[in-house]
């Protein structure tokens, strides 16, 4: 087994390959930038509309839902710029070129998601710092450095859980293939995850809450910031959750990578 | 005419191939349908109207609009994009084809392939769950025009986007930004009424509000009399006129540009 600290060195060397290869193309970073750019704000823009009408939405603020939708695109920017390889895999699988992951000393998750290293979505990444200090200093959040440390832990737990989602989903390609339609229904619960969850009832609240826990993304842990007092105890079950389900997903991964058997060729 | 039609049979036909992925659209589709249904009831907590709309009326449009997000979304500016790059083109340009006419039957048929295996499921699930209640009106007559002509002004877009990757390879950028700006402006996701007067304005002054708010109007406010829904349907027809010369000229244009090195 290699050590930690050798595998960050390795990542360092193959992603700083990468990015120079991709920056032969500029207008294409560019231009998929501004994609990136729109599709971020696009719910946001949803709900900037919406507040024309209403003056909050089940009980919260236009501000408090910048907060919780910052929260959002700082959790999900890890899947988006370390693990946007998972797209490729169903390629990978029925093409038989997945195969080669098998053959290099290395972790395969890591061999494989190194490969990509989505440099347009560091613009989620910014675009949610920059929206997240503006809703602090609009609902005037004290940031105490416990509360910083707390922000950095829950964002971390809120990234793995959506970073086993969309790996998860990727994995089934192992059994059937085309694993697109799974990918993309993974894709679009994603984004339910910046809505208040208390909007929803009965088998709605329960899915998103324990099935798939898309509540744990955004809307539960940014509370701990928005409103202390009234905090669920779910929240502290969010680093549980995490972890739990990333566990889960490379166990699954680990499963599909030894069912495969290539294509023959 | 004939071998048009074959191209949308037979696009038709390669599409049925993946039923698999049928199920999870209609899945997500549902899912969706649900999620919107607990936001607008929310939204919907303290008042009766909203911008003149009920919730059952605004629930209506959005679930109806998601329906027709499905029927128009074919990946034809995708797959345009993938043909021009890998020089595949020369195999239609070789052929006695108007080549915007070969990609807008082709287009039909993924069209027809989305109606089947995911709107008509969605609709009917719409309606069985939700119970979705529809007023009569003399737009829900009119309403079946529209949509062919949403597609129509849809499809202009899908295909000035494709047109595009005679200059750059970078059509990710491209179809992402072109999704977001007809999602975020047609009232795909939310009815133009919710939207500030002044941007209201203006957004009814673009070709956008073709796609979506027009035909989506015609079922959830039906009874808004025959002429103005004519009058709708005739800007709907002029931005299809306008929106078909436009990209015909700029098709002109980019083929100028392609040089493939044999192959």
């Amino acid at each position: 087994m290699r050590s930690l600290r050798e595998y960050l060195r390795l990542y360092f060397i193959i992603e700083a390959q990468y990015i120079k290869a991709r920056m032969q193309y500029r207008t294409d970073f560019l231009v998929s930038s501004v994609g990136m750019f729109f599709t971020s704000l696009v719910t946001l823009l949803v709900f900037w509309v919406l507040f024309n009408s209403i003056s909050d939405l089940a009980g919260w603020s236009f501000m408090e839902l910048v907060f919780i939708y910052a929260f959002y695109m700082l959790a999900i920017s890890p899947m988006q710029i370390l693990f946007d390889h998972i797209w490729q895999i169903r390629f990978h699988v029925i093409q038989g070129t997945f195969l080669k992951y098998y053959f290099r000393p290395l972790n395969m998750m890591f061999y494989y998601m190194s490969e990509m290293f989505d440099i347009k979505g560091l613009t989620q990444l910014v675009l949610g710092t920059i929206l997240l200090v503006y809703a602090s200093v609009q609902l005037d959040l004290a940031w105490t450095p416990v509360r910083l440390a707390l922000l950095v832990m829950t964002l971390f737990s809120a990234a793995l859980v959506i970073i086993a989602i969309v790996v998860m989903a990727g994995c089934t390609a192992f059994w059937v293939l085309d694993s697109y339609p799974v990918l993309a229904l993974a894709w679009r619960l994603r984004e339910f995850s910046p809505y208040p969850m208390n909007i929803f009832e009965g088998a709605f609240r329960f899915a998103f809450t324990y099935l798939v826990p898309i509540g744990f993304i955004a809307f539960y842990p940014s509370q701990l910031f928005l409103r202390p007092e009234e905090v669920s105890p779910l929240v502290f079950l969010s680093p549980v959750i995490g972890v739990g389900l990333f566990a889960l997903t490379y166990k699954v991964w680990t499963l599909g990578v030894n069912r495969y058997s290539g294509t023959g060729s | 005419m004939r071998s048009y039609l074959a191209l949308a049979r037979g696009q038709y036909m390669a599409g049925i191939i993946y039923r698999f992925g049928f199920l999870f659209a209609i899945l997500g589709n549902v899912v969706y349908m649900g999620v919107a249904y607990f936001l607008w009831k929310s939204i919907y907590r303290n008042s009766e109207t909203l911008r003149g709309l009920t919730f059952d009326q605004a629930f209506l449009y959005i679930a109806l609009g998601s329906a027709v997000f499905i029927l128009l979304k074919t990946y034809t500016d995708w797959y345009m994009a993938y043909e021009i790059r890998e020089g595949l083109i020369t195999n239609q340009l070789v052929k006695p084809l108007d080549y915007q006419l070969y990609v807008l039957f082709g287009n039909l048929g993924a069209v027809l392939i989305n109606m089947t295996g995911i709107t008509l499921p969605t609709l009917i699930l719409l309606f069985a769950v939700f119970r979705t209640p529809v007023t009569w009106g003399v737009g829900l007559l009119i309403f079946p025009f529209s949509l062919i002509l949403a597609f129509l002004v849809s499809f202009c877009f899908d295909y000035f986007i494709g047109l595009m990757a005679f200059y750059t390879d970078s059509n990710w950028g491209l179809s992402m930004t072109k999704e977001i700006i007809i999602t975020a402006f047609s009232g795909a996701l939310i009815p133009l009424q919710f939207f500030p007067e002044s941007l209201q304005k203006i957004l009814l002054w673009l070709p956008f509000q073709a796609i979506y708010h027009t035909p989506l109007m015609m079922v959830t406010k039906p009874d808004l009399g025959l002429e103005t829904f004519l009058r709708m349907l005739g800007v709907q027809a002029l931005w299809v006129v306008v929106l078909f010369a436009l990209t015909r000229l700029f098709y002109n244009q980019a083929i100028k540009v392609l040089r493939i090195g044999g192959g």
